[in-house]
């Protein structure tokens, strides 16, 4: 599941944490200017747009988002 | 869709964004290359594993370490398929590579004098840390942008370009936009990085095999795919990496009954042996049903928790999210399984770095990895891809401009966009999920049958035919997914193969051939493609070249030796049973 959470009162559209997303997951919406997330399943918890995001608008979990099977 | 991007006239161009990708940029610019552009299908430095690298680099230090002892036992522990021209290479190189990412702003943990300092993680070289693998490729994609290499951030790289049997470029598409991206260069580095399957671990989800699987397409050879020695990982929660940390900290792994039993294999470094030997311990705990194993970090002392809230800063606020630390402290033990598996092979590459095609170099986690201690990882990713660039750079100032023909660049685009035009196709989900459900059990490709690679073969052939055909995507984000899905499945496919043709124990081991047989097996499983069909064969290591050599016998081998001495197994007719 990786990032639950982006707080629209707190972000202020710098759009570092869209830039920085290794998987794509976050967007910009132009219009109102705050980063949104899009593609949620595709996220991997690496809780990246939470460390570099500088208003700590950001909130990730390390939960699995997709069901990946056990070795055993 | 929109009209096409098309950069030419570039000297060299480097795919991959990681490590590797980003020294090969700065050395191809720093031998004289005039355009370098380096493309990423996230954002150079902040994608692959190296963004998300634990912390620590094992780097030999010419006036501290033993040269002699460093050869003898990175070799020994690639089982001899280790390239000793590169290695060479390799330890010339490490610690200037070390020094440079210094000079770029590279944040390394140091003793009050100043010095690197170095501590014992896996294995038996000291190693140096870091503080933060995206700080460390923040640090260095400014370098890359410094020294004048042009970057391209969120294109992902489908197809080669080859002109009259050289490589001429590269083709993709903006996963933003969709536009089509066509890069004609002189020479080309590919730095994709390996094929994870999308697996336990995050950090590595969006290495999905595209290098490999695009330069399969161009008829390049590959090799080394049947070795596939995966890490082990949190079960239940979605947290990684870090375990050269934990385990050189003084985490314990320990089976159901609360055992520990890793010293079965190696009594000398217990849980800081190696993967290949960790991996094989875990899943013969698993074939004893003595699961569920866990990771107790809960002895460890505090300033090493802090220590490791420095260096691996990402690792440790999940597991505060997860109540796993509280404070300075481990307080919870951890179930811990062997993760799923990465393809650890790559292109067939030579001492300068050059692959079959004659244009296309390669490095880091694109190579074969051979063993653990050599060059591979992130130091093997820094001094192969400083090489791979200067070379490249150099035969770019050798050879004319390539010339694409549109026939080629009309076929590859088709291909591209084939998953756009679907309807009622199959989500790239699917695909992923069915390649996991016959790859990642772990008696699959750590413990290895011949029957159970042949089924597990048949899953992911039927996969190839039945469903990679019907990938659909809805827009540029889903078409990434959709190419990621399909060469996940090629790449499964060449690995079993690979796996299926290695008749003997080396690195992996196998139940139906328990020797370990240097007298047939010095050798690397080479793929390429032939028409449709798939032409395995094995491309022998120079021996003859080389200093270090093994016996020329077949014996059990060790891991299975150590299996029979306790017991847990008995080798009849050549067969492993166990007991
Ligand atoms: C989570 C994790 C932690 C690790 N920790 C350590 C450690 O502490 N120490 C250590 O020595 N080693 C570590 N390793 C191994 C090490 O990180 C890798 O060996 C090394 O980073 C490889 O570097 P690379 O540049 O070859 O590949 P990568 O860093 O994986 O880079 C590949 C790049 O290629 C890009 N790419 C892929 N496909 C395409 C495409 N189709 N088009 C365009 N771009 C593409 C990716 O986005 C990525 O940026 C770790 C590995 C993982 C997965
Ligand atoms: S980094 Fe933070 S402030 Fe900037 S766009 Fe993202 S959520 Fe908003
Ligand atoms: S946790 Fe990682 S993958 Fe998920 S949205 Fe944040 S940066 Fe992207």
């Amino acid at each position: 599941m990786g990032v639950r959470k982006i707080d629209v009162s707190m972000c202020t559209g710098c759009a570092i944490c869209v830039d920085y997303c290794p998987m794509d997951v976050l967007k910009m919406d132009g219009e109102r200017q705050k980063a949104f997330i899009k593609y949620l399943r595709d996220c991997q918890s690496c809780f990246l747009c939470e460390r570099v995001c500088p208003e700590n608008a950001i909130t990730c979990i390390p939960v699995y988002e997709r069901r990946i099977p056990l070795p055993w | 869709m929109a009209d096409e991007v098309v950069m030419r006239d570039i000297d060299v161009l480097v795919i991959g964004g990681g490590l590797a990708g980003t020294f090969a940029a700065i050395k191809a610019r720093e031998a004289g290359a005039s355009h370098v552009v380096q493309v990423d299908k996230a954002s150079v430095g902040r994608s692959g594993c190296s963004a998300f690298g634990a912390g620590v680099i094992r780097t030999f230090f010419p006036h501290e370490d033993d040269r002699d002892k460093a050869v003898y036992e990175s070799v020994l522990r690639s089982h001899f398929l280790c390239d000793q021209e590169r290695l060479a290479q390799h330890l010339d190189d490490v610690y200037d590579r070390i020094r440079e990412m210094d000079s770029f702003g590279v944040e390394f943990e140091k003793t009050p004098d100043g010095k690197f300092d170095r501590i014992l993680a896996r294995g038996i070289y000291r190693r140096v840390m870091f503080r933060g693998g995206y700080r460390m490729m923040e640090a260095m994609r400014k370098a890359a942008i410094e020294k004048g290499v042009k970057i391209v951030d969120r294109v992902m790289v489908t197809d080669l370009l080859t002109d009259g049997g050289g490589a001429a470029g590269a083709i993709g598409f903006s996963t933003e936009s969709g536009q089509v991206y066509e890069f004609y260069a002189r020479s080309v580095v590919l730095a994709t990085g390996r094929g994870f399957m999308k697996g336990r671990r995050p950090g590595h989800r969006n290495v999905t095999g595209d290098g490999m699987a695009a330069a399969y397409r161009a008829g390049v050879t590959l090799a080394g795919l049947d070795s596939a020695v995966p890490n082990t990982g949190p079960a239940h929660y979605d947290i990684g990496p870090g375990n050269n940390m934990y385990l050189g900290a003084g985490g314990l792994l320990v089976n159901s009954d609360g055992r520990r039993f890793a010293e079965t294999f190696d009594p000398a470094l217990k849980e800081r042996t190696e993967l290949g030997i960790l991996s094989v311990a875990c899943a013969i705990e698993a074939r004893r049903g003595r699961t569920p194993l866990y990771l107790d970090m809960t002895g460890v002392e505090p300033e090493k928790v802090q220590r490791m809230k420095r260096v691996i800063p990402l690792p440790l606020m999940m597991y505060e999210r997860a109540g796993v630390v509280v404070g300075d402290r481990f307080v919870k033990r951890i179930e811990w399984v062997i993760e799923g598996p990465s393809c650890n092979g790559g292109l067939l590459v030579n001492s300068r770095y050059e692959t079959t095609l004659p244009g296309l170099f390669t490095c880091g986690d694109t190579m074969p990895a051979v063993g653990p201690e050599g060059q591979t990882a992130l130091p093997g990713a820094m001094t192969s891809g400083a090489r791979a660039g200067k070379y490249a750079a150099g035969y770019a100032s050798e050879v004319p401009p390539p010339k694409i023909s549109r026939e080629q660049v009309a076929e590859f685009r088709e291909r591209m966009f084939a998953p756009l035009k679907r309807r009622d196709g199959i989500e790239p989900d699917q695909v992923l999920l069915s390649v996991q459900e016959a790859l990642m059990p772990y008696d699959v490709l750590v413990l290895r049958h011949e029957e159970r690679l042949k089924a597990a073969l048949q899953e992911v052939e039927g996969i190839w035919h039945g469903q990679v055909p019907l990938l659909q995507a809805y827009d540029p984000h889903y078409l990434r997914m959709a190419h990621e899905a399909g060469n996940i499945a090629l790449v499964a496919r060449m690995m079993l193969e690979s796996a299926l043709y290695r008749r003997e124990s080396r690195e992996s081991l196998r139940e139906d051939y328990p020797y370990l047989d240097h007298t047939e097996w010095v050798k690397l499983v080479t793929v390429k493609r032939d028409g449709d069909r798939m032409e395995l064969g094995a491309a022998p290591v120079p021996l003859e070249r080389y200093k270090l050599r093994p016996p020329v016998e077949k014996v059990l081998h060790p891991l299975w030796r150590a299996a029979e001495k306790q017991g847990i197994i008995r080798v009849e007719n050549g067969s492993v049973k166990w007991a």
